[in-house]
């Protein structure tokens, strides 16, 4: 009954949400305030349906229920329990579930705290949010239903990919989404102002803390991605510029600029048309980034091909949202009105300065994602467009982005002063300045781009750094004001400083790691040793283990360093019978923030076997300084002043009482 | 300034930043692209020595010779044509004879294959894209993936977990 | 029942969902919202300029900078119209949710759902009595002790037939071939080996499984697994005569209790021969069903042999398979000749002979191939 009963949760939030499409927005169209208030209950309604449907899917995984087709293919009865949970999401039709939950709660997230907004805009966001919804129940149920059943039930399932069998996954798909469907927030806020034909002054309070909630879960999500492909997949490697990566990251590119566009809407009440812009580009590269993904069509043509009534929909699905928002966007966008407006030379220029480079950078990743397929499609060329495309295009248009990035908040709104803030910005100048020189003494002429990444990374943390030493104004006044001062500072200014403060960290990490990352490849019989990067490691030999639904070869390493022992590493490889696959389970050891990796190859039939030996110096920075950049958002997703919103009607009556007499 | 210099000046600047971006792309699309090539293609585009490419196919059964220091010699076939590539280092976990696989490196006089790296996919259904088309154009290989599978697609990895390298 | 209920209780919710706001009565919403955030943007100018955080002149300019959009907001929404509620549209949106939302849920998940199949969680069935331990563990259990012994020759013998009938049918092949190297050559193992082959590639009798029937008869004149291989394989060459000939021969020397004779008389029917057959009626159904409890240790062998439904499901799978890719790639002639007969086989003669058409029309300009695809036809009764 269980899976029967998910099926039909989700068929009834389909009609609900077909109703949800469609009343609220010919309430707001009429402005019948009966019809605008269901939207929010409906929303509500939506949200909890949703959730059964996953729940019941997510039993019929811990219960091994076979009989569902989803479960079969992806489960194992003897997985361990934190695996078959995240096995729903591990597969094409479980995450496109967890896709539409995570929709759904973001519409029941509007329709509880948006109690302060105005109406029409409320039912408009959550119409369209709607349309969203029913678009993705649509695709779920005819074309990637999970609730599909077999008869005659088979006693074992095809197990999960053992790849996935990993506690990345439990964290890095969720977050992800909660990313990539957050924008759509924004994109409802965008869509409903096109259609209403203003910018309400709410919207652009709103348009910021959602996006910027849906840009950390994006962080979070990228980075732990990385670092999961990092230790996952016996490489060390923690970006590939492979098409799955790209998909996630431009998103993440076009939402860092619609936050930062967004910061020029709310305080200055400009940019408003390119705002709206963003935020249609950020969820359409989302939906593109999950779809493409997802559907394969991005690695394969064929895929496509096989499976067409899948691939149609999804075309559809892309043409509706995307070409149909772009397209109100070019009707409707001259009829809002302009903004404030600014000097080049500004915070708000320094802003735009941003988006410009961010949007060209997401553009460039872009054209290296699907130029292999257009020309596949075009001419039956075959191509890959590798790392080396995207150092040569991305990287260069990064640079701007990080020299302006201290500046930026040191500019004043509306006309600043760029020699006053070079001024400010010496002492960072300085301290990159020493960095690179250090970095030259140290490493010679043979990496001569490493000084300069160095610096640059140096330069933007120092700046961050500056900026709040500016704003509490300590060189004019005493510590103890200045820290006073610090203190009291709005969160959003801390939050900025963090954000710029790691994203220097990730560049420090991503260019120590590619200069002086070492590496052995060896093969070693027991009692053999091994030195790197003044470690010495010792193998000790190997042990069978048999694990829940897979055995393994354990080996052991010991490390020393000046002969005495500080680790024992223990990588594997794991067989997984189901499969008939062989995953490689490295070992890692931390020092500092860098790390030591070990992880096997095959074992050759003299006894030894083939090791992969890193030791990748700072290589944890480039995730901490993702984490950290989080933080900052967290900090300025807690400023008082983006909760505010407007204010809310019971605990201000005092500003509605007055209204009449404007 | 008024508000239509200011707007020139703002489109002025997008303009040459795309300006440089495409000429970044330009450039880098010129020297960092790799072409795909079958074995057959290698036989009959007559691809230059030192060129850098991509070869795919299959591993040939009984070709696989393991050397000292890691060295890997085995030869790539797609039925028509076979040819011979060494490679040192660690090979994937689902290198195997009879596979498919993809190697990037360069073509060495006498028609070997000097591979760099090797690429496999992790998943034992998993044919790389462009082999199987080779393949299938040289009529080698069925597609008889999903045996008794229900449902169209084989469940692939989550977003962003589909496994590279 | 039961679940019906549920699906009651959960539409009856959700139509209550819509219901309660629409029956709600409220005043229409105080507009003004614009004018409220920017007075709360005035005050958070006064709390920066008291507490130091910006200076006068600044506090100053941005605070006549909001005014200004302040005021217009005001101007704005004094002309705003105000917010009424429709009976008429009311009793419509009502009405909606009333009909429109249970008929379109029901209408829905009546042609995607499956009501009348049951949740089958695994530690329900494992409770089955025959079977103590659950299929999985034995299955594991059997291979560590194949993986620590691995010319244990009974091991495999074990294994393969578990390996078939949970869909593993590369690793039933593997086993198969290890038992025949390690036990010797018989007429079973060889038949066995051949069936695994066949359901290995989809239902379809390969030459190789072909090769393996042919062996094992030739130990074994009367094996009648290898017997009805081969007559799937004529059937499948399209040689109806030639399978019907086989299948009856095995009728009539079949005992009267056999369990198979239910799988030859649907094959024989599938072809459309006649089975000239015993009288009597067998009740016996044919190989395993779901009905089953789990197969244990024992009668795991009994399962070998797939039940007719499962190959009919596989055979249909492949061949929408196949089908879809020959409409991109219409060059392989094999593909098409294994999809005429596929057709035959599934009892679709429209598609088989529009296959042959598609065929011809793919393949025009090669004689050789088109030569098969003919051949082929004539063979299946399908060249119209």
């Amino acid at each position: 009954m269980i899976p029967e009963a998910g099926h039909y949760a989700l068929v009834l939030a389909l009609a609900l949400a077909l109703f949800q499409s469609v009343v609220p927005m010919a309430g707001a169209r009429w402005r019948d305030a009966t019809l605008m208030q269901t939207a929010p209950v409906t929303a509500l309604a939506q949200f909890v349906f949703v959730a059964l449907s996953f729940a019941a899917l997510t039993a019929s995984y811990v219960t091994s229920d076979f009989s569902v087709v989803n479960v079969y293919e992806n489960s194992h009865s003897l997985m361990p329990l934190i695996y078959k949970m995240t096995s729903v999401w591990g597969n094409h039709e479980g995450s496109m579930l967890l896709w539409v939950l995570i929709l759904a709660l973001f519409g029941a997230a509007v329709a509880v705290f948006g109690r302060n907004l105005p109406d029409v805009l409320r039912a408009d966001v959550l119409a369209v949010q709607s349309w969203i919804a029913v678009a993705f129940y649509l695709f779920i149920l005819l074309t990637s239903n999970p609730f599909l059943r077999i008869a005659d039930p088979p006693f074992e399932g095809r197990d999960l990919n053992p790849i996935l069998q990993d506690f990345g996954l439990a964290v890095h798909p969720p977050l992800l989404y909660l990313g990539y469907v957050g924008f759509s927030i924004a994109f409802s806020f965008a869509v409903a102002a096109l259609i209403e034909g203003r910018i309400d002054a709410a919207w652009a309070r709103w348009v910021r803390p959602w996006t910027l909630a849906a840009w950390m879960a994006l962080t979070l999500g990228i980075a732990m991605g990385s670092y999961w492909a990092y230790y996952e997949l016996g490489w060390g490697g923690w970006w590939f510029w492979d098409p799955v990566e790209n998909a996630s990251l431009m998103p993440w590119l076009a939402g860092t600029a619609l936050l930062h566009s967004a910061v020029v809407m709310e305080k200055r009440d400009a940019l408003k048309v390119w705002t709206v812009l963003l935020a249609i580009l950020a969820f359409s590269l989302s939906l593109i980034g999950t779809f493409l993904v997802r559907s394969g069509v991005l690695t394969s043509v064929h895929t496509f091909a096989s499976d067409p009534s899948r691939g149609v929909f999804i075309l559809a699905i892309l043409t509706l949202f995307i070409g149909g928002s772009l397209t109100l966007f070019a009707w409707r966008a001259p009829a809002l009105r302009q903004g404030g407006i600014f000097a080049p030379i500004s915070r708000e220029g320094a802003l735009v300065f941003n988006n410009l480079f961010l949007t060209t950078a997401c553009a460039t990743v872009f054209v290296g994602t699907l130029y292999p397929l257009a020309l596949e499609a075009l001419t039956g060329e075959k191509i890959s467009v590798g790392p080396p495309f995207f150092n040569l295009t991305f990287a260069p248009l990064f640079i701007p982005i990080l020299i302006a990035m201290p500046m930026g908040p040191l500019l004043a709104w509306k006309r600043g002063d760029l020699f006053a803030v070079a001024q400010r910005l010496l002492a960072a100048c300085g301290i990159a300045v020493i960095g690179v020189a250090v970095t030259f003494a140290l490493a010679g002429v043979k990496a001569v781009l490493a000084p300069f990444g160095i610096g640059l990374a140096l330069f933007a943390m120092a700046g961050a750094v500056t900026d709040i030493v500016e704003r509490s104004a300590l060189r004019s006044v005493g510590v103890g004001i200045a820290a006073r001062r610090a203190i009291g500072l709005p969160r959003s200014a801390w939050g900025t400083a963090f954000a710029h403060f790691g994203i220097g960290m990730t560049l420090l990490g991503v260019v120590c790691e590619t200069t002086w990352n070492s590496e052995r490849i060896v093969a070693l019989r027991p009692g053999q040793a091994v030195s790197i990067a003044g470690y010495d490691l010792t193998f000790d030999g190997m042990v069978p283990k048999t694990g829940p639904n897979y055995r393994e070869v354990a080996t052991r390493f010991v490390v020393r360093r000046g002969g005495a022992q500080v680790a024992v590493l223990e990588p594997s490889k794991r067989t997984f019978a189901t499969r008939s696959m062989t995953t490689t389970e490295a070992a890692l050891m931390t020092h500092g923030a860098s790390q030591l990796y070990v992880s096997l190859g095959d074992t050759n039939s003299d006894g030894s076997i083939a090791v992969r030996i890193y030791d990748k110096p700072l290589v944890l920075l480039i995730w901490l300084g993702a984490v950290v950049m989080v933080f900052g958002g967290l900090l300025s997703l807690s400023d008082r002043r983006l909760r505010v919103g407007a204010p809310r009607r019971r605990s201000k009556p005092a500003v509605l009482a007055q209204q009449p007499a404007e | 300034m008024t508000r239509k210099q200011r707007r020139l000046v703002m489109i002025g600047c997008g303009l040459a930043v795309l300006a440089l971006a495409v000429g970044l792309v330009l450039n880098a699309m010129r020297d960092s692209i790799v072409f795909f090539n079958s074995p057959t293609d290698v036989v009959e585009k007559h691809i230059q020595t030192g060129t850098r490419i991509r070869l795919g196919g299959m591993v040939k059964d009984g070709s696989l010779v393991r050397g000292d220091n890691l060295q890997i010699r085995f030869v790539v076939t797609d039925g028509a044509n076979d040819i011979p590539v060494n490679y040192q280092g660690i090979v994937p976990d689902l290198f195997r004879e009879g596979q498919g696989v993809v190697a990037e490196g360069r073509i060495e006089p006498g028609r070997t294959f000097k591979a760099d790296s090797i690429l496999a996919k992790h998943d034992e259904n998993y044919m790389p894209r462009e082999v199987a088309d080779a393949l299938k154009k040289q009529g080698r290989w069925q597609e008889n993936e999903g045996k008794g599978e229900r449902v169209g697609e084989k469940a692939g990895a989550p977003a962003n977990a589909e496994p590279r390298k | 029942m039961t679940l019906w209920f549920v699906f009651a209780l959960m539409t009856a919710a959700a139509v209550f969902a819509l219901l309660w706001p629409l029956g709600r009565r409220r005043a229409p919403a105080a507009a003004g919202h614009d004018v409220a955030v920017y007075r709360d943007q005035l005050a958070e100018i006064d709390r920066d300029a008291t507490s130091g955080l910006i200076s006068v002149s600044d506090a100053d300019t941005a605070r006549i900078e909001i005014s200004r959009r302040l005021l217009r907001a005001a101007d704005r929404e004094s002309e705003a119209a105000p917010l009424v509620g429709s009976t008429l549209r009311r009793r419509v949106a009502a009405l909606a949710a009333l009909v429109l939302l249970p008929a379109v849920a029901v209408a829905l998940y009546v042609t995607l759902g499956s009501p009348d199949l049951p949740a089958a969680p695994l530690a329900g069935r494992a409770q089955a009595p025959s079977a103590s331990q659950s299929v999985a563990s034995l299955v594991s259990q059997v291979e560590a002790h194949i993986e620590r012994n691995p010319d244990d020759g009974r091991g495999w013998e074990v294994l393969a037939p578990v390996y078939l009938r949970l869909g593993r049918y590369d690793d039933a092949v593997k086993a198969r071939a290890r038992a025949l190297a390690l036990n010797g050559e018989t007429a079973d193992r060889q038949a066995d080996l051949g069936e695994a082959k066949v359901a290995a590639a989809n239902g379809i009798v390969t030459a190789e499984a072909r090769q393996a029937f042919d062996r094992a008869l030739a130990l074994d004149p009367q094996l009648l697994k290898a017997k009805f291989y081969l007559g799937l394989a004529a059937e499948q060459d399209g040689k109806r005569e030639e399978a019907a000939s086989i299948w009856r021969a095995m009728l009539a020397n079949a005992p009267a209790d056999a369990p198979w004779i239910e799988s030859v008389r649907e094959a024989l029917a599938r072809i459309g021969a006649p089975a000239v057959a015993p009288e009597q009626k067998t009740g016996a159904a044919p190989a395993v069903s779901s009905a089953q409890p789990g197969p244990s240790a024992d009668d795991m062998a009994a399962a070998a042999t797939l039940t007719p439904q499962q190959r009919q499901e596989m055979v249909s799978g492949m061949v929408s398979r196949l089908a879809d890719r020959l409409k991109t790639d219409g060059s392989d002639v094999e593909g098409w000749l294994r999809l005429m007969r596929a057709y035959v086989v599934l009892g679709e003669r429209d598609r088989a002979i529009a296959a042959t058409v598609d065929a011809r029309r793919a393949l025009a300009g090669d004689v050789d191939k088109l030569r098969r695809v003919d051949e082929l036809a004539k063979g299946l009764g399908i060249d119209g």
